[in-house]
């Protein structure tokens, strides 16, 4: 638990093609924690992720780690500290698992040489901690969504960062691995300290497994703190531009959300 | 690297078969003597001025070919390509003929002008697909327009030029080992020891490059600078090689997979994937030699052996939307 890197964001505007996207967007990752992104489609999540991953250029501003400019570390140290899990990565035909995930390895290893011993130790604790051990020599094109997520989970895992940044890790997958994935990243973070930041759709998988809550709305960052602290009715109206109740959850007591649309909603309900 | 070892046996052998046949068969021993200096009648001709130059132009170019589309395909992850797909070829070509037509040059001034006309056709491709952000797809089709045009104006050179100079550039774009000359051989060799380690060191790069953009510079990887060290590397041995045999049809576009399958998706293959560019080119240019009754250049051979496998191709992209 000698993770104590500070990743700051500090007065970040961004975008595409002249685009702004980020609004002066200033925020500290909180260490050792749990921190999920929230905002509706096109807010700037995944763009505000890019920018930490340095993935895109801030037309100003800067992100800090320890005080410095990410763009000022050599990218090979960088990639030492700081990982990544993409929305959705590109597969290499016919590559299997324990490739890719060694694949992981590419900040530590040398011009001219192979894997090390601790390369190989280090990518078989990733396919353990992942429980994908057993699928080491399939071909990622025959596994299941589920797999796949926990194989490019796995290289990331290998790749050792003490900062793991995660793009929507569990879109497209069904409750029961969502719910798999989140537990497993969990995991990760109480046993290394690894610090997590990732975006999220699920609004109530949020509350649960965020130690902290950054909320997004048009590019701007409009409240911040534990998820008992941000998600109320307001903020949802805020951020979702949608009327709802938040109740405690009744299995864990986080914040959770109820809709309320124009169909299916009780008088008793209607404010 | 047992994989690597056997294509190495089976380039040696077939460098040693080009040096034995001919319409002379000598034995290995002739032959030895012959390169170690002594001279023998015949054999001396025979071995020195014709075979020894059109085995090393085959090893060499081979080679070059074999890597280079290795990379190109790897890099775009596209086996369609490979850079006598995408134009890269297209603009040595286009170089060559209008040197060769328009200004009568021939030898090295046109070799050169290949050069430079497969480096600049390139580096415009890279700018014109690169627009912002860097993505495989955009360079494919900008390259296949780029060639299409090129491919265009070669034509029109053709129908402009003396009938007495069309031979000589017909020669040129059908890609032989035949008039290959031992003065041409240093400059090639050269390019090749000095870009095909770096083609190889790069290796590693080159599969995290393949894990798309996002990844690659999460991993660490400095994305453009080693885009740009491998194209570079690959536009210039293959600007080379195909100075000197001229565009020996197929060979990258076909050497890259095979060795794929031979060591097994995923891990390096630059050098295998070279290794098989010479054996097709040397193979080729035995049969186009010895199989038939009227003697082929090696370019018609390969192209009999390519052809297939790019209808094969485009017919499974067309079945899977592209998507490969």
């Amino acid at each position: 638990m000698n993770n104590e890197h500070q990743l700051k964001v500090e007065h970040i505007t961004a975008g595409y093609d002249g685009r702004t996207i980020l609004k002066d967007i200033e925020l500290a990752i909180p260490v050792n924690k749990i921190s999920v992104i929230l905002g509706a489609n096109a807010c700037g999540k995944s763009t505000l992720l890019k920018t930490i991953a340095r993935l895109l250029k801030p037309s100003s501003g800067k992100i800090t780690l320890d005080g410095k400019g990410i763009w000022t570390f050599p990218s090979k140290h960088l990639a030492r500290v700081l990982g990544l899990l993409p929305q959705s990565p590109v597969v290499p035909e016919g590559i299997v698992v324990a490739d890719l995930v060694s694949r992981g390895r590419f900040p530590y290893q040398g011009l001219m040489k192979g894997l090390s011993r601790e390369d190989h130790a280090a990518v078989a604790e990733a396919l353990e901690i992942m429980g994908i051990t057993n699928l080491a020599d399939r071909r990622l094109d025959e596994l299941s969504g589920g797999q796949k997520q926990r194989v490019w989970i796995a290289m990331a895992l290998a790749q050792d960062t003490d900062i793991l940044l995660l793009d929507e890790p569990t879109t497209y997958l069904d409750i029961t691995y969502q719910v798999e994935i989140l537990d497993l990243l969990t995991d990760l973070n109480r046993k290394k300290g690894t610090t997590i930041v990732m975006v999220l759709h699920d609004i109530n998988l949020s509350a649960r497994y965020a130690d902290y809550i950054f909320a997004l709305r048009e590019g701007c960052l409009v409240s911040e703190g534990t998820p008992s602290e941000v998600i109320n009715e307001e903020l949802i109206k805020e951020v979702y531009g949608m009327n709802c109740s938040v109740i405690s959850d009744p299995v864990s007591g986080s914040p959770f959300v109820l809709p309320k649309g124009r169909h299916h909603v009780l008088d008793s309900c209607l404010a | 690297m047992s994989v690597t070892l056997i294509l190495t046996a089976a380039v040696l052998s077939l460098c040693t078969a080009i040096m034995l046949l001919g319409n002379t068969v000598y034995s290995p021993a002739a032959v030895w003597k012959v390169l170690t200096g002594e001279n023998i009648k015949g054999a001396t001709f025979a071995v020195r001025t014709l075979r020894l130059p059109r085995m090393l132009s085959g090893l060499l170019a081979g080679f070059a070919f074999g890597m280079a589309g290795s990379t190109f395909q790897t890099m775009l992850r596209n086996p369609l390509a490979s850079p006598d797909i995408i134009g890269v070829t297209a603009g040595s070509n286009a170089a060559a003929i209008f040197l060769l037509i328009m200004m009568n040059l021939s030898g090295t001034a046109v070799s050169l002008g290949a050069v430079l006309g497969g480096v600049l056709t390139s580096a415009f491709i890279y700018l014109l697909s690169r627009g912002g952000k860097f993505e495989g797809g955009r360079l494919i089709l900008i390259g296949l327009g780029v060639q299409a045009m090129l491919n265009a104006f070669i034509s029109y050179l053709l129908l402009r030029a003396p009938q007495h100079d069309v031979p000589a550039a017909y020669r040129w774009l059908s890609g032989s080992l035949n008039g290959v000359q031992l003065s041409d051989i240093p400059m090639l060799a050269i390019i090749i020891i000095i870009f095909s380690p770096i083609t190889i060191l790069l290796g590693k790069h080159l599969r995290i490059l393949e894990l798309g953009e996002n990844s690659a510079v999460t991993l660490g990887v400095n994305t453009d600078r080693t885009r740009i060290l491998l194209i570079l590397s690959a536009v210039i041995s293959i600007a080379f090689a195909t100075a000197t045999t001229g565009p020996i049809a197929f060979v990258s576009f076909l050497s890259g997979p095979i060795s794929s399958k031979l060591v097994g998706a995923g891990t390096q293959n630059e050098l295998p994937a070279g290794l098989v560019g010479a054996v097709l080119v040397l193979l080729a240019d035995l049969i186009g030699q010895f199989a038939f009754s009227t003697k082929f250049p090696v370019g018609v051979i390969t192209g009999i052996l390519g052809a297939p496998y790019l209808i094969f191709l485009l017919i499974r992209m067309n079945k899977t939307g592209g998507a490969s």
